[in-house]
């Protein structure tokens, strides 16, 4: 294809959606249901899915591994605003990751696009009469250009204009239905605590942009690596934090964004009520793209991670994927059950990428939005179907009113249970994905600190030997950096940073990287149990079992309308993940993940080349479905009762869960009432401090000037000042309004210490510093 | 006549005009003026771009100027002040930002008869048309003394305005806000008169280390001589003025001059921005405003203090500014921390958007303290920004304020419902004074904290200073939203039911802000950085040099 050819059709995919947008908050009340949902769908989502398509299709097949990088490094470039010396450049950061996370959104949203147009027909004009179906697709189609937009961009600024418009569509689409009171209270919480990652991110950008003097991606990454191996700028100063270098502060700051987006502990707790944004919503935003948009970041600024930076990552994101699960199991509300799971997810996701599981990392945000987005697909459904009840334990026995939703719900279980044949290597998505991480996570903390891993890598690396070759190591390991030079060595410009560290020996990051403590590899791996256990207990109490309330379950119905959407995201779970998104991710992987300080894993271990050593592991993650399923049979197999008796037992525990450790009271206490009493504090010292001060000297100047007015010449300075305000009052025709006489008191005080300073001035002034007058005298003859 | 006489005194020939038109007649004819004025600062347009490209309008040298008048204006035995007009990339957007906010404040007092108050429209539009032409004035003139003349110009229409056409506490609020500007005003007369016999002297000093015979060069009319200037340009950029003022051995009462003079200058002009501890004029004098006036109060009034800054300040006295950067900065970071603070403790609608100017403009004094390119480039963007957003703001509270008969907060609810319109503007404007990405309060926030950082070659305290006016993002957004969610999202109220969405005319004044929240957020450099880069630049290089650090 032409210059630009991708860019341009990027391009237009990103402008589709804000055309849509603008269309329907114009045009959208006339359009009225559902003609304003299918511009929304076509014009919104259709546009971009094909854009997407076309763009998928011509780069992974048409184009060689050559031609890729050719057009990564020549992408287009705008200059949009000097930011002080630094140009800030609009332009598509065109590789396969951003190829394959363009090609996913779309897909998925155009699905959920679909979905809505039936599903907000029921859910859209509640509010005094009005309608706002057209309002839901307007902000559904900003939310696509802000979305696709981040994914597009090539520049942290715009990373983060994108990011936080965004975070603006969850704040509309969370606060949909704003005339219930917990809905535009969960949005304001949702903006309010991503602004505090947002907090972090901007320390970030600060740090990237004064100390590598760019914002562009690539730049950035390209001198963190030449001022690594010279010593300078960054890694020039000695100054730490928390036993912080400012390099790994910089990462850590960048990853706070990533908190906030990606919902992580301790930043999450805006995430489980963002639920109460329309189910749609939760599917496309809060589900799969926009919460994953944190993972995506990491992503993108993992060639400016150090050692340290990916620690605080990893333990963040294992924290999070545990303490999360553990809350998923007690819920009974569906949706929030989902939530807790997303959070969970994406702790994973977040753990992985902290431990260098790149190419895993994202492999699971894709695997995890597919399935994800079909479970919420589901769950709205199930409300529809049962007309707004979201509580499971008025659930069950769905299964026969609604047949192909309990199904597809069934396979977005398996998936996220990672349910899988280990030696056959057959299994859905989530089985592949999550493996990889814990595989990974493995490597990390158990082969990382035994000596003769990082020789034998060290070695290898030396000689760019191909990991397939491989057989006496313990895991399939590939660090891609290895993999990236020889392609990208020689185009220079954007890909110096090969160059500069490629002189860095492997054996440098190996001295540096502590393993991962052994803890985190534990936790993961439980909670890689713990998570088929809630994911069954939801999908048996909704749907198997016997109906617990006649009520609910009588009127029970499917809605044929939104199956497709359902089927389609069903099959995208079990075939497209890890055929197409994979190869794309770790084609990406060579030139994203070289950086200097740290390096990536492949730890795909459901290739032919899987030892036996490593078997335990496969084998013991990959049936942990099994356990999880049984176990939740065995509770809930006749309804509520074993669960009722294990909650009393364990009370203690279970009301902490429920509660969720108390992290939203405690925030409530400490943040928003100490925010709120230091808010009030201050306004009390301005009203009655500051304020006073001036007030009081304002009395005492006025006594002091009737007081003088008495004595001074009525007739003279005062009876100027007063001839003059009068005139001009009296020509404004005002003067019986604002003739208090005070402001007369207040000139002449003001004149008066005036001609006090002036007189001072020209006294002062002759004697010390302005010797004009002198100079000049005693040059005259 | 030349074009920015015209500007300038145009609306004063409207003044004149509104004496003797039929009482019905006169907001039309006020109307007519303010937009012919402003169409005409848009003709300034047209005079840069026909000269040169798109990047560095303004940007020969420093004191490049467009558009000039230059004529004697008082010539007196120790004085020459004179008429001195001029344009360049620091008054530039703010000329237009000024024709602008006061045409559609004109248009927002449209509605003058249902004020309920007992003056009429004769005095008003009379003192509004003055208003503009001091503002304006305030920001053409290039001689001192002229810029002091138009300075105290616009002081008195405002003092009336606020005084005669306020709410209920007007007089208070309207003598608090005279006097402070008062105070302000001693302070640079202060300087305006020691600046001219300082410069004076300078100047002399090095005629005759030149060998020039001083006496006959300075001979005037056989009675006084003087070579010193109220030129701003000429105090700027002569050496021998610079290096007079800047010199260590220079003193006046005692004290280094540059350091002096700056901080008298400063606190003249800081008041007007505003800054914490002397903002509490500004709450005051909002809240008893009626909307128009309020607009042009927070649109254009407090920009004349950044301006000043950026004008007189810091190219005049650079090792001042050099000297006292701490402080300036310090001031500005605790008026971001505490202006959102006390926004956020707010129960009064108006009061809370005034308080987010004192925050908003905190980010203007730290941009321009840290003397760096993306701080100066910031800070005046946020100076346009903040004039687009807080009047629309001010507006946007006029018009439910005219409804209601209130401004408690408290009291408001799910008028998102009741107006959708009016609703949907407001969240523009709110989110642009929010600093929403794609919106206009973005760019200069950023820029500001991104110039702050890199002032950590020069101040060591700039990181600090940075992190903690960064973490002004997360107050802002808290009491932006709480506002929103107080009187936009919930329940419709039945007391609000009946009321009407945003008419025409008020639409007519929301829409073109909003456009420009969204124009300037979206092409900064297209609207803003390329008319005031060039002149921001090369003003920075000198500056620096004059502090002996560039």
């Amino acid at each position: 294809m032409g210059e630009h050819t991708y860019e341009i059709l990027l391009a237009a995919a990103v402008a589709s959606p804000l055309v849509s947008f603008w269309l329907l908050v114009f045009f959208g009340p006339r359009l009225g249901k559902p003609k304003a949902g299918w511009v929304g769908v076509l014009l919104g989502m259709g546009v971009p899915l094909i854009m997407g398509t076309i763009v998928m299709i011509g780069w992974w097949f048409f184009e060689d591994e050559a031609s890729r990088a050719a057009l990564t490094e020549h992408a287009f470039r705008w200059k949009w605003a000097n930011l002080g010396a630094v140009a800030v450049d609009i332009g598509v950061k065109l590789d396969s990751l951003t190829v394959a996370m363009f090609f996913m959104v779309t897909f998925i949203a155009f699905w959920i696009f679909v979905f809505s147009v039936g599903y907000m027909k029921g859910h859209s004009d509640e509010v005094s009469g009005q309608c706002k179906y057209w309002r839901f697709f307007a902000y559904l189609s900003l939310f696509g250009f802000a979305m696709l937009g981040l994914v597009l961009s090539s520049n942290l600024l715009f990373l983060f204009i994108f990011w936080e418009l965004v975070g603006l569509c969850s704040y509309l689409l969370i606060g949909f239905y704003f005339d219930k009171a917990f809905a535009s209270k969960a949005a304001m919480k949702a903006f309010i605590t991503n602004r505090v990652g947002d907090f972090g991110f901007l320390i970030g950008l600060m740090l990237v942009y004064f100390h590598l003097g760019t914002l562009d991606l690539d730049q950035a990454a390209t001198r963190f690596a030449e001022q690594y191996a010279s010593g300078t700028g960054i890694f020039a100063s000695g100054f730490t934090m928390f036993g912080w270098s400012l390099a790994t502060i910089m990462g850590v700051g960048l990853f706070c964004g990533a908190m906030g987006k990606s919902a992580q502990f301790p930043l999450h707790v805006w995430l489980p009520d963002a639920m109460a944004g329309p189910t749609p919503v939760s599917a496309l935003i809060h589900a799969a793209t926009m919460v994953a948009a944190g993972v995506y970041l990491v992503a993108r600024v993992y060639r400016l991670m150090t050692p340290d930076a990916l620690m605080f990552i990893s333990t963040i994101g294992c924290l999070t994927l545990t303490l999360m699960a553990l809350i998923a199991m007690v819920q009974v509300d569906i949706k929030k059950c989902l939530a807790y799971s997303t959070l969970s997810q994406l702790g994973y996701m977040i753990f992985g990428m902290g431990c260098g599981a790149w190419v895993a990392a994202l492999f699971h945000l894709v695997t995890h939005a597919f399935f994800k987005a079909m479970l919420f697909l589901g769950s709205g459904q199930v409300i529809e179907g049962c007309h707004h009840e979201q509580d499971m334990r008025k659930m069950g026995g769905l299964r026969h009113k609604m047949p192909f939703t309990c199904w597809t719900f069934f396979v977005g279980v398996l998936a996220i249970s990672g349910a899988g044949i280990p030696a056959m290597h057959i299994g859905l998505g989530g089985y592949f994905s999550k493996d990889e991480i814990l595989a990974v996570a493995y490597t990390r903390s158990y082969v990382w600190g035994e000596g003769d891993f990082s020789k034998h890598e060290a070695h290898e690396g030396e000689h760019h030997s191909s990991t397939s070759t491989v057989h006496d190591v313990p895991v399939q390991l590939a660090a891609y950096q290895e993999h990236g030079e020889p392609e990208h060595a020689d185009h220079g410009g954007a890909h110096e940073s090969v160059d500069a560290h490629s002189s860095a020996p492997l054996a440098l990051i190996f001295e540096h990287t502590k393993p991962l403590p052994k803890w985190m590899f534990w936790l993961a791996i439980i909670t890689a149990y713990i998570t088929p256990f809630y994911m069954m207990r939801c999908w048996w109490l909704t749907f198997m079992g016997k109906p617990r309330d006649e009520h609910v379950h009588e009127h029970a119905h499917e809605t044929p309308m939104m199956f497709i959407p359902l089927v389609v995201l069903a099959i995208g779970t079990v075939f497209a993940s890890y055929y197409l998104f994979r190869p794309l991710m770790a084609d990406a992987a060579g030139a994203a993940t070289a950086a200097p300080m740290v390096m990536a894993i492949d730890g795909d271990v459901h290739t032919p080349a899987i030892t036996s050593a490593h078997s335990w592991l496969v084998y013991g993650v990959g049936f942990a479905f099994v356990a999880g399923f049984a176990l939740a049979y065995l509770i809930y197999r006749d309804g509520l009762a074993v669960g009722d008796r294990i909650k009393q037992r364990l009370w203690p525990l279970h009301t902490l869960l429920v509660n969720k450790y108390y992290i939203d009271e405690l925030y409530e206490l400490v943040w928003v009432k100490g925010c709120v009493l230091l808010a009030k504090t201050a306004g009390f010292f301005d009203k009655w401090v500051v304020d006073l001060i001036f007030n009081l000297a304002a009395a005492i100047t006025e006594r002091l000037a009737s007081f003088s007015g008495m004595i001074v010449d009525k007739h003279g300075v005062d009876g100027v000042v007063n001839g003059i305000a009068q005139t001009s009052m009296d020509v404004a025709g005002v003067a019986s309004s604002a003739q208090t006489g005070r402001i007369r008191n207040y000139v002449l005080v003001t004149a008066a210490v005036a001609a006090v300073v002036l007189i001072c001035l020209v006294w002062f002034g002759t004697n010390s510093g302005y010797s004009g007058a002198r100079s000049f005298s005693a040059l005259s003859p | 006549m030349d074009l920015l006489t015209l500007i300038v005194f145009l609306p004063t020939l409207g003044a004149v005009a509104c004496l003797v038109t039929p009482r019905q007649h006169i907001r039309m004819v006020a109307l007519a003026v303010s937009f012919v004025t402003f169409v005409l600062s848009l003709t300034l347009f047209g005079t840069f771009w026909a000269g040169s490209g798109d990047v560095a309008i303004f940007g020969e040298h420093y004191g490049t100027l467009h558009e000039t008048v230059r004529a004697d204006w008082i010539v007196g035995d120790r004085f020459a002040i004179e008429y001195f007009l001029g344009v360049d990339g620091l008054s530039f957007p703010l000329i237009i930002l000024t024709t602008l906010v006061s045409f559609l404040a004109c248009l927002a007092s449209w509605n003058f008869d249902s004020w309920k108050v007992n003056r009429g429209p004769r005095a008003y539009f009379i003192l509004f048309l003055l208003l503009e032409t001091g503002m304006l004035g305030v920001f053409v003139a290039l001689d001192f003394f002229l810029f002091y003349i138009f300075w105290e110009l616009m002081l008195l229409p405002m003092y009336f305005l606020i005084g005669v056409w306020g709410g209920p506490r007007r007089e208070y609020a309207a003598i608090k806000f005279f006097l402070f500007t008062l105070g302000g005003s001693v302070l640079m007369l202060v300087a305006l008169v020691a600046m001219y016999f300082f410069s004076d002297h300078a100047i002399t000093q090095a005629m005759v280390e030149q060998g020039v015979d001083v006496i006959e060069s300075g001979y005037r009319d056989g009675v006084g001589v003087t070579h010193g200037t109220f030129d701003m340009i000429e105090l700027a950029t002569n050496t021998a003025i610079q290096g007079y003022f800047g010199a260590k051995s220079t003193l006046f009462l005692g004290l280094r001059f540059a350091p002096l003079m700056f901080a008298f200058l400063f606190i003249g002009f800081a008041i007007k921005l505003p800054i914490v501890p002397l903002h509490t004029w500004l709450p005051d004098a909002h809240v008893e405003s009626p909307t128009p006036i309020s607009m042009i109060l927070a649109g254009v009034l407090l920009k004349m203090g950044g301006y000043g800054f950026l004008r007189i300040c810091y190219p005049i006295f650079p090792s001042g500014g050099y000297t006292l950067a701490f402080y300036v900065a310090m001031i500005g970071v605790v008026s971001i921390v505490y202006g959102a603070l006390c926004a956020m403790a707010q129960t009064d609608f108006k009061r809370l958007v005034a308080y987010s100017s004192v925050s908003h403009m905190g980010f203007v004094l730290l941009g321009i303290a840290v003397m760096t390119k993306s701080g100066m480039q910031g800070a005046m963007f946020q100076m346009i920004a903040h004039g687009i957003s807080s009047p629309m703001c001010f507006f946007l509270v006029g018009v439910i304020y005219e409804r209601a008969h209130h401004r408690e907060i408290n009291r408001f609810g799910g008028l998102w419902l009741t107006m959708p319109k009016y609703g949907t503007m407001a969240t523009i404007g709110f989110f642009a004074a929010l600093g929403l990405p794609g919106l206009c309060g973005f760019i200069g926030e950023v820029w500001v904290l991104l110039g702050t950082f890199a002032a950590r070659d020069m101040f060591p305290w700039a990181i600090p200073m940075a992190i903690v006016a960064a973490s002004s993002v997360i107050l802002t957004a808290g009491y932006i939203l709480w506002l929103i969610q107080r009187v936009y999202l919930g329940r419709e109220r039945e007391e609000y039911k009946g009321f009407l969405d945003a008419s025409p005319r008020e639409m007519f004044v929301l829409v073109p802000l909003a456009v420009l929240c969204i124009a300037l957020g979206v092409l900064p450099m297209q609207t803003v950085f390329n008319f005031t880069n060039g002149t921001l630049d090369l003003m920075l290089a000198q500056v620096l040099s004059g502090a002996g650090v560039g």
